[in-house]
């Protein structure tokens, strides 16, 4: 368990959110044009690394808003949180 | 509002707290993000609906609740409000707004129940079974949050000395009814 910062609400607890998976894939400008392999690798191919995370999460028990967090997936760190549309403020 | 037959039929006292069912109010959402939006609430109900996050604002008719940068609910504060007062405020409202293409205006009176907590030992019950940090809430008059409590989506609105409304919805309200009463006997 661990709290997190609602960039609209403030801190709450994980409970209260739900994650979205990776952050910032872009879909491919033209779909049609891929091959099922490379539709598939955008569609359901994530990297879940052991370490620092960027990720998308809901606050699905609050405001219901969507937001991006940079996570440390080994020890739960967070070590930034931004709004949707923001470019990612550690790289 | 339907003509609905609610499952909360008692109030209950207990040491130190008071558990009752605020029915019917009129409930309504409203959700938009244009500055005439804004304008056009103040100028129906003659309250601003706050810009800061788990905030309300209110007069001695209405409450209008922060749940969202572009979300915000209105609740009535007179039990007796007449169906045809309820009918026009919906109304002026809906005319004003959502025809204008200016924002969504939604009667939700029918989908949330409202539970009054009074006593000092409300924090206690619902520290029982919520994540939330009511430190800072219970020292501000007015303040809101959206949490879960015994697992089920509410809203809590401070209404100041150690009476709090919660928002839950109709069909959840049995549950957390009896959930509120099985931990009130136990703090």
């Amino acid at each position: 368990m661990f709290l997190i910062n609602c960039p609209y609400c403030g801190e709450r607890d994980q409970s209260e959110f739900s994650c979205g998976g990776e952050a910032h894939i872009e879909r491919p400008k033209q779909p049609t044009e891929l091959s099922d392999d490379q539709w598939a690798e955008y569609l359901f191919m994530r990297k879940n690394i052991k370490g620092i995370q960027f990720e998308r999460w809901n606050h699905i028990h609050g405001c219901r808003k969507w937001f991006n967090i940079v996570r440390d997936t080994s020890n739960d760190k967070i070590h930034a949180v931004y709004k949707m549309g923001e470019r990612p403020p550690v790289k | 509002m339907l003509n609905f037959n609610s499952p909360i039929k008692s109030e209950k006292n207990y040491d130190d707290l008071k558990i009752i069912e605020i029915e019917p109010t009129i409930k309504i959402n409203l959700r938009g993000n244009k500055r005439q939006f804004s304008t056009k609430i103040g100028k129906i109900l003659s309250i601003l609906p706050p810009n800061e996050a788990n905030t309300s604002s209110g007069n001695e008719k209405f409450n209008l609740l922060w749940l969202s940068p572009d979300e915000w609910l209105i609740y009535s504060n007179d039990k007796n409000i007449s169906l045809e007062d309820q009918l026009n405020l919906e109304e002026s409202l809906f005319n004003e707004i959502s025809k204008l293409n200016q924002g969504a205006v939604t009667n939700v009176s029918d989908h949330w129940i409202m539970i009054n907590l009074k006593g000092n030992k409300i924090y206690d019950l619902l520290s029982k079974s919520c994540p939330y940090n009511f430190n800072d809430f219970k020292k501000k008059n007015g303040s809101v949050a959206q949490t879960i409590v015994n697992h089920i989506d509410t809203i809590l609105h401070n209404k100041g000395d150690n009476n709090i409304n919660i928002f839950v919805r109709r069909s959840f309200s049995e549950d957390f009814w009896r959930w509120l009463n099985d931990s009130a006997k136990y703090v």
